[in-house]
């Protein structure tokens, strides 16, 4: 007799990992579920501990996404996602051809993908290329992907503490020596990166240099006025007060 | 001829050159086709009373002042583009005058008729001249007014606008409102939980279902009335706790510090609410070993100040992690202008600390 198909679990709620490992067990009683996993790394750690031919990998866990997990371990077993609800991904799984199964587990839609997992495994035709597939295409949709690197936030000092800004709470920057002043509707803060540093960090679509020490958050722009000298001057919202363009930033505002 | 027809045809065309011309658009071939008509009426008119020339001449004579005025006029205006009636009323004056005179002369040679029948009439000239200038600044006036009404009806029309626009932004907020407490990650995996525990932990499987059940009771009926106490809000937020409490066992310990003082302050829906969201799903919950989350309501002299802390992992960058938290500045923004503040602050040793600050109402 063949020895049983080894297989690991990972979800870091317990009553889920519970159920799934006795409907398993249900279902599938030769299968040998040799581990479960809490979050992504016990769950790759587990992979390489024991070879399983098969994961079952939630997708949503801390330490490590399932994803995560998936990218790092698609040629060592078969993987089957596990997640609450998620139309991109479900998309994806079904176009790639990869097998998932959606909480809570129905019994009978367990019993197909272990159907098929069976016939998978007897006759050594997974394929892990549609893993890597379908992980390629969720990396551009899921919230899980990294981000275009922009900052979205800036660390200030405030007092005794460190205050958390959005960008988009920042109305300009203003360079000071070394420094940079952050200044919000209401408030200014200063802090150690230089305007040079958050040219190059921040997002060039929604913020504009418009001076060598003068970065502009552009939904802040209310007005666009030509001065007498005939350099452009900005008129913002929400805050009193004029920035003026100086002659080697011009540009940007010629089109308009 | 006679030097009425002068000055009733110069009325006549400069009501209707100031009119057509407010625009500035240049000259309106439509209003030199009604001066002509116009003077093809009036000349037949002077024809008839005065007796002393023909039709022919008049109509030539009519025609020259009027159109040349008329012409004047509405080149003048859209070359200068007045903006003030005074600069209007003195760009018609020398319009009139010289558009008058280049008319006549015009007129003079083409009928014969000497220059000098009409200066010889200086006086009959000069009152003329004052009453277009009278006219012609009654006309500018009563335009300009005419045009000041149509302003401010443009204007009511855009705050109309404006105003059924934030309305209907305002519905927007309460249909998202309504999407985000029914977020589907949340419900499926909450299910998908009570599922799990009715075989085994039937208890426990109850109770999840009780405070989900409660959860979107309250979650819903405030969409509906769209105001609540902090004592309702903190009940649906206790009630998504538990959830979580069940699901992540001792991954989550929450500390709860509200004053039984507060509990019937008015307060809107759906603003802590997110912070909590937040405090698990991107804090706590992203920490292999969890945290605490720590909600207090205090009252400091006339603020109300609301935190939500957790231990969990903090600032990262990545994930719109973001998008709640516009939403509640620019409620917060819309229902107390500057007075209510989101800040955001770093926690100790980990995590993130969210306060909002909002003026402090008395108890309903």
């Amino acid at each position: 007799m063949p020895s049983p198909f080894k297989a690991i679990l990972a979800d870091d709620e317990a009553p889920l990992l519970r159920y799934l490992a006795d409907q398993l067990k249900q279902i599938w009683p030769e299968l040998d579920i040799c581990a479960e996993a809490r979050n992504g790394i016990e769950a790759l750690q587990a992979i390489e501990a024991h070879h399983p031919d098969i994961a079952f990998l939630d997708i949503k866990m801390p330490g490590m996404s399932g994803m995560e997990v998936a990218r790092r371990s698609a040629d060592l077993c078969h993987i089957v996602f596990i997640t609450a609800y998620d139309q991109f991904a479900v998309q994806a799984f079904e176009t790639a051809a990869v097998d998932y199964l959606l909480k809570p587990v129905e019994p009978q839609r367990l019993a197909r993908t272990i159907q098929r997992l069976q016939q998978h495994l007897t006759r050594r035709t997974f394929d892990p290329a549609s893993i890597h597939a379908v992980l390629r295409v969720l990396d551009e949709r899921l919230p899980e992907a990294p981000s275009a690197g922009y900052l979205k936030w800036i660390k200030v000092p405030d007092r005794q503490s460190v205050r958390l800004i959005q960008v988009d709470e920042i109305c300009c920057f203003q360079a000071q020596d070394k420094y940079t002043i952050v200044q919000t509707a209401t408030q200014e803060f200063l802090i150690r990166k230089p305007i040079k540093s958050l040219c190059e960090e921040l997002d060039p679509d929604m913020f504009w240099q418009i001076h060598r020490a003068t970065i502009v958050n552009a939904a802040w722009i209310d007005k666009v006025s030509t001065s007498v000298t005939g350099s452009y001057v900005l008129t913002l919202k929400k805050r009193p007060g004029t920035l003026t363009v100086s002659r080697s930033y011009r540009d940007r505002f010629k089109s308009m | 001829m006679s030097p009425t027809h002068f000055e009733k045809s110069s009325k006549n065309l400069i009501g209707r050159a100031i009119q057509s011309s407010y625009n500035y658009k240049g000259i309106s071939l439509k209003d030199l086709g009604l001066t002509a008509v116009f003077n093809c009426v009036l000349a037949g008119f002077l024809t008839f009373l005065l007796r002393d020339g023909t039709y022919w001449n008049y109509l030539i004579v009519t025609q020259c002042i009027g159109l040349s005025i008329c012409v004047f006029c509405e080149s003048g205006l859209w070359l200068f583009k007045p903006q003030s009636p005074w600069r209007m009323v003195l760009t018609v004056a020398a319009a009139i005058l010289f558009g008058g005179l280049l008319g006549a002369v015009i007129g003079s040679l083409l009928t014969g008729i000497e220059l000098a029948t009409f200066v010889e009439q200086k006086i009959f000239t000069l009152r003329i001249l004052v009453l277009c200038l009278v006219f012609g600044g009654i006309a500018s006036f009563y335009f300009m007014a005419q045009d000041k009404i149509t302003q401010t009806r443009q204007q009511l029309q855009e705050e109309r606008i404006q105003r059924l626009n934030s309305e209907k932004l305002a519905v927007e907020a309460r249909l998202k409102m309504l999407q985000a407490q029914i977020e589907p990650h949340f419900l499926f995996n909450t299910l998908s939980n009570i599922l799990s525990l009715l075989d085994t932990e039937a208890v426990k499987g109850k109770a999840m279902l009780r405070d989900l059940t409660s959860y979107l009771r309250a979650a819903l009926a405030e969409t509906r009335t769209g105001q609540t106490t902090l004592g309702s809000e903190m009940a649906l937020i206790h009630a998504y706790l538990n959830i979580f409490k069940i699901r992540m066992g001792e991954r989550l310990q929450v500390q709860t510090d509200i004053d039984e003082a507060l509990q019937a302050i008015p307060f809107s829906p759906m603003l802590i609410q997110p912070l909590v969201e937040n405090a698990i799903i991107h804090g706590l919950d992203e920490e292999i070993h969890g945290g605490i989350i720590h909600i207090r309501a205090e009252r400091e002299n006339d603020i109300l100040r609301i935190t939500v802390a957790d231990t969990g992992q903090g600032f990262k960058p990545g994930p719109a992690k973001g998008m709640g938290l516009a939403n509640i500045r620019d409620r917060l923004e819309a229902l107390y202008g500057g007075r209510g503040r989101l800040i955001l602050t770093e926690n100790q040793p980990t995590g993130i600390k969210a306060v909002i600050e909002v003026p402090y109402a008395k108890p309903l």
